[in-house]
Order: C-alpha cells, then structure tokens, then sequence
C-alpha cells in the first residue's frame, strides 16, 4: 500500500495508535544505537498488550517492553547489552518463568524472511540452521531440495511485520526520511512491514532531507513525529552518543519486578509523555551525550 | 612498555594470530577479544586482511576506542566504507567471508557453541542473549575461530551443548558435509588455558600457557582431553601486539571477558626477548 497524504505528522500518541494489541512490531536500530525509544515508552504508555516482536540483535528497546509486559511472542537474534551490561534482566526473568513465547531467530534467516516479503514471493531458501537448536523454536521452517542442483536448503516463510518502528534523523512532513549508517535492518523492514511509523530527531523541509540523502522514501511510510532524543537511551549519531549511565540504571532496575515498576514510574508513566521523560533524565545529561564530537578524550570519558 | 603483560593481552595477541594474511574476517557484537584481535592483525601480520566490523559493518575502521558496545561510531571511524547488513550477510551467504570469530557460554569437543540457553529450550534455567547471525553464518564461513574465556570454571568446555546455537563439526542431525553446509567448520580453540586445534574434527589441545598445568586443563574440560603429542607453551606474544591492545583498548573492555581470577596473572618475556609473531 502507498501512502500518499501531503502531511503526516502526527503526536507521539496517534502513531502509537498505528500498533494494536497482538500485532508483529518490527523494532529499527539495533544493540546501542538508534532504537525507537519514544515509540517503545509510549507503547508502554498506552498498555500494549501481547506483541510479536520482530529484529536482529536488541537491548533495552525489547527489555523494556518485556518488562511492562507488552510482550507474548519473541523472535530476535538477541536481546542484551553485550560485554557492557551482560543479559538483559527483564527479558531473562519472563523468558525463564514461560512468560515469553521463543521464537529466537538468525540474523541472515530473518533478512531473507523480510526480503521474501519484499519480492512478494511465499518463502527464501537459506543455509544453516539444521542441526542447531533455533529449528527446534520454528515449526513453521520447511526444508526443500533445490530442483537444479538437488542441495538440501531450509526454506524460510515472508515475513511481513503489522508495523515498523524506526527513529531518525530527519524527515519532511511528507514522510521522506533520512537515516545515518549503520542502517541495520531499516531500509528492510520498512519494505516488508504493513505500516511504517517514524520518529525523527528534527522536521525538516523536503530539500534538506533529500540533500542528507533519503533513504525512506514518503510512499513507505505511514506516519512522522518529532522526536528529539527520540533514541535516547540508545544513540542517535552524530546527535548523540548512548546514555551509558542511564542503561546502567535500567539494567540494575531491571532485575527485580518492583525495580521494573519504580523506573517505569519514574520515566515513562510518571512524567506521561517524552517531555516529562527527558525533563527526568535532565537538560544537562542530554547536552553532554552530544559532546562525544569534542574530542576523542571526551567521546572515551562519556563511554566510560 | 612495561616488562609484563597479563592473560587478557596474551589472549588478545593470540587470536590475532589465526587470522591469516589476506582473508576477510568478521566478528559479532559482544566481543572485544576478537574486536581488537582482528585490530592486532590489521596492523602486524596481516595488513591486507578484509576487517568488517561486527556491528556496525565497517570496513577497515580505525577505532578511537573500542567501545563498551559493538554499534557505536568508534567502531566506524575512518572506516573505507560500511557495508550495509545485507550485503555483509550476502558475501558470508556466498562463501566470500573467510574468517568469523564465535565464543559460547557452552563449547562441546565438535566445535558446537551454545549462546542460547543453560538447561533445555522449553524451561531455561538461564535464558543467554542469543546467537545473533551465528546459526546461518557458521554453516557458509570458510573458517572460525572459537575463544572461550572462562574454561577454568568447568561450566563452558561441555561434552554435549544444552542448546547448540552455532555449528561445529558435528550436530545430532549430521556432519557439515552430510548437511550440505559449504563452510570448513572450527580451526582453532582459544581460551584463557590453552589452544585447541580441531585436526579430525574434534577439538585437540596444542598449547598450554606457561602457568598452566595439563591437569588444570583437564580438570576444567568437560569432555574427554585429546591432547596432541607435540603439546608445547605458547610462545610469548609480540610485544608489539601488546602494545597494541592497550592502545586500542584504553578503556579495557576487554578484560571485562574474565574472571578476575584470570586477570591477576602476570607473564614476562623471556630474558633473550624469543617472542612469536603470528605462531600458534
């Protein structure tokens, strides 16, 4: 479907409205960087219920709505903070109590399931998977002989999320989106996703969006909102590095249920909206994450 | 440069020595040994290796640092250029990566690693981050690199994984071969006690660290020990890898890999200076 509105922009709580209850969110960024945190905090927001979360290698995006139980169904490559912070608290605690459906996939086996739907074919051939344990969570995987060359291949079902969230840099209000490198699974996920809701550090006149380089173009895309720091804790360079400090403080709160409801109360439901969120996180913490420019010192002191 | 160097460098400078001249190598996020290895070799033994960033898919990036997290700038900084996701998972798809480092919370003897789940599947007793592209990528990389930095616990060099997220050699379901996966399987084992080489398959001990006994290494294994009858020390690393490592790691993530324990571990160059540069 091509969307063709003059103007989409639209509250950060009207593009929350584009995900239902039980729908298959396609989360953008990945790890540290450029997640959709504004999108994720108003979903937590609005009591989101039973998602089917789809995307490569996550962190607090996906802990954070596990943990305020948005969550029923689990297909990422990865959920965690890496060397930095280790597992991921909440998502650990529900995946180990059954709270969670696994569906833990491969980074290359969802690309292919997110091309097929792209192409508008049913399924893409890959290789792997057989023999590991990421069979066992997929029923739905099928296994094919090539009819050319008779290899044994794991066929892969489309994949087309019910919406993609992403956060970027800049966008017009037509919906024409400028994203940095690395683009992850982006540019993929706003093809093979029904819907395509975007947060963006800055509004921007179209010229400026297609002089930064559109790499959304206004058709894909259903919805845009203004959202500064709209990453945060995440980064979103060269605006901002990730609020190391910040993740720290999810991630301790993280490890019990009552630590889960403290920082939501004190984040994302207290303050009610992401003025609120980033008056609690504080003027000054903000600034400084984009001082990482300065010098390669600072860049080291602020990741330290 | 100080006259002692600890297991975290050592460990470093070692895994920068399976990386051959020439080859286009890849990691995953979560990995700084192997981050600043593949850094190490850059800029010694293998100047004409292909280093694709784990992350952010940069190519021949000169790191400010290597950060606490694997998608961040630093790790793109004057990078020739960064590849798109697909197209860095399209050259591994077709057999143009050559090189790919994978470390596991479990290990078994075939080369298997488990970064999924302690306990089985349906009711983990410890639910790991998750594979990220390992499960697709092990199966057409030409060749891995296997490190594990907590062997000494008991728990990580197992006889069977709880949950094999990343292929070795061997798999309940057959052998590479009998699944049609193009990629050569394991080479090398490196962990904070030993090399292992993997010579039929199988993972085979062939260097010890100097403070290290075969007991302890046997103690700390979870499978049966095969070691090779020409077990020897590792030679010392490179001095000039070592000064390396502490210049692209300032902020030490590496040593976030080991168990304090590990890290209070001192090694000094021999008196007549004998180090190796890319031996294993």
């Amino acid at each position: 479907m091509a969307f063709t509105e003059p103007d989409k922009l639209v509250s950060l709580e009207e593009a929350a409205g584009h995900v239902a209850d039980g729908d298959v969110v396609a989360l953008g960024g990945a790890l540290s960087y450029r997640e959709p945190m504004a999108l994720v905090r108003e979903l937590v927001r609005a009591r989101r219920r039973d998602l089917h979360l789809v995307g490569s290698a996550h962190g607090i995006d996906v802990d954070l709505l596990v943990g305020a139980g948005a969550v029923r169904v689990l297909e990422e490559s990865y959920v965690g903070y890496e060397q930095d912070f280790g597992l991921a608290p909440a998502y650990r605690r529900a995946a180990e109590s059954g709270r969670l459906v696994l569906r833990e996939t491969c980074c290359y086996t969802l690309l292919q399931q997110l091309r097929a739907a792209e192409y508008g074919i049913p399924f893409m051939p890959v290789r792997g998977i057989v023999g590991t344990g990421i069979r066992d969570l997929h029923p739905e995987y099928g296994e094919i002989r090539c009819p050319f060359t008779g290899q044994r291949l794991v066929a892969v079902p489309a994949l087309a999320p019910d919406v993609a969230l992403i956060h970027g840099l800049l966008a017009d209000r037509q919906g024409n989106v400028h994203l940095a490198r690395p683009l992850v699974l982006d540019e993929r996920f706003a093809f093979a996703s029904g819907k395509v809701v975007v947060t963006v550090e800055r509004l921007a006149s179209p010229s400026e969006v297609a002089e930064a380089g559109v790499v959304l173009p206004y058709f894909a895309v259903t919805a845009v909102v203004a959202a500064p720091y709209g990453a945060h804790p995440t980064s979103c360079y060269p605006h901002y590095t990730y609020d190391r400090a910040h993740l720290g403080e999810w991630v301790k709160a993280a490890g019990t249920d009552e630590g889960v409801r403290r920082y939501l109360d004190r984040y994302v439901l207290g303050p009610g909206g992401e003025e609120g969120y980033l008056g609690s996180v504080g003027e000054g913490r903000l600034r400084a994450l984009g001082e990482w420019s300065a010098s390669d010192e600072r860049w080291k002191e602020l990741l330290s | 440069m100080s006259s002692e160097f600890t297991i975290d460098e050592w460990m470093c400078a070692a895994l920068a020595n399976t990386i051959r001249d020439g080859e286009v190598v890849f990691h995953g996020f979560g990995s700084p040994c192997a981050t600043i290895a593949m850094h190490v070799a850059k800029r010694t033994h293998a100047r004409r290796m292909v280093l694709v960033e784990g992350s952010t898919y940069a190519l021949d990036p000169d790191p400010a640092f290597v950060p606490p997290t694997s998608n961040d700038w630093s790790l793109m900084r004057r990078a020739a250029h960064v590849l798109r996701f697909e197209e860095l998972f399209d050259l591994a798809a077709r057999g143009g990566v050559d090189r790919m480092f994978l470390s596991g919370g479990q290990i078994d003897p075939h080369g298997n690693t488990n970064v999924t789940a302690i306990g089985p599947l349906d009711a983990p007793k410890v639910k790991l981050g998750g594979g990220g592209g390992g499960c697709n990528l092990s199966a057409t990389v030409k060749t891995l690199t296997l490190w594990a930095t907590r062997h000494r616990s008991g728990r990580t060099l197992v006889e069977r994984c709880d949950v094999i997220t990343d292929l070795g050699y061997v798999t309940p379901e057959g052998t590479r071969q009998e699944l049609g996966f193009p990629g050569g399987g394991p080479e090398w084992l490196v962990s904070e006690l030993g090399v292992f080489d993997f010579p039929d398959g199988r993972a085979r001990l062939r260097r010890l660290y100097p403070d290290v006994s075969l007991d302890e290494v046997r103690a700390a294994t979870g499978f049966e020990l095969v070691v090779d009858p020409g077990l020897r020390p590792l030679p010392p690393p490179d001095p000039a890898a070592v000064a390396l490592v502490r210049r692209l790691d300032p902020l030490g993530v590496r040593r976030r890999e080991f168990s304090e324990q590990e890290l209070h571990r001192r090694f000094r160059w021999a008196d007549d200076g004998a180090s190796c540069a890319a031996c294993l």
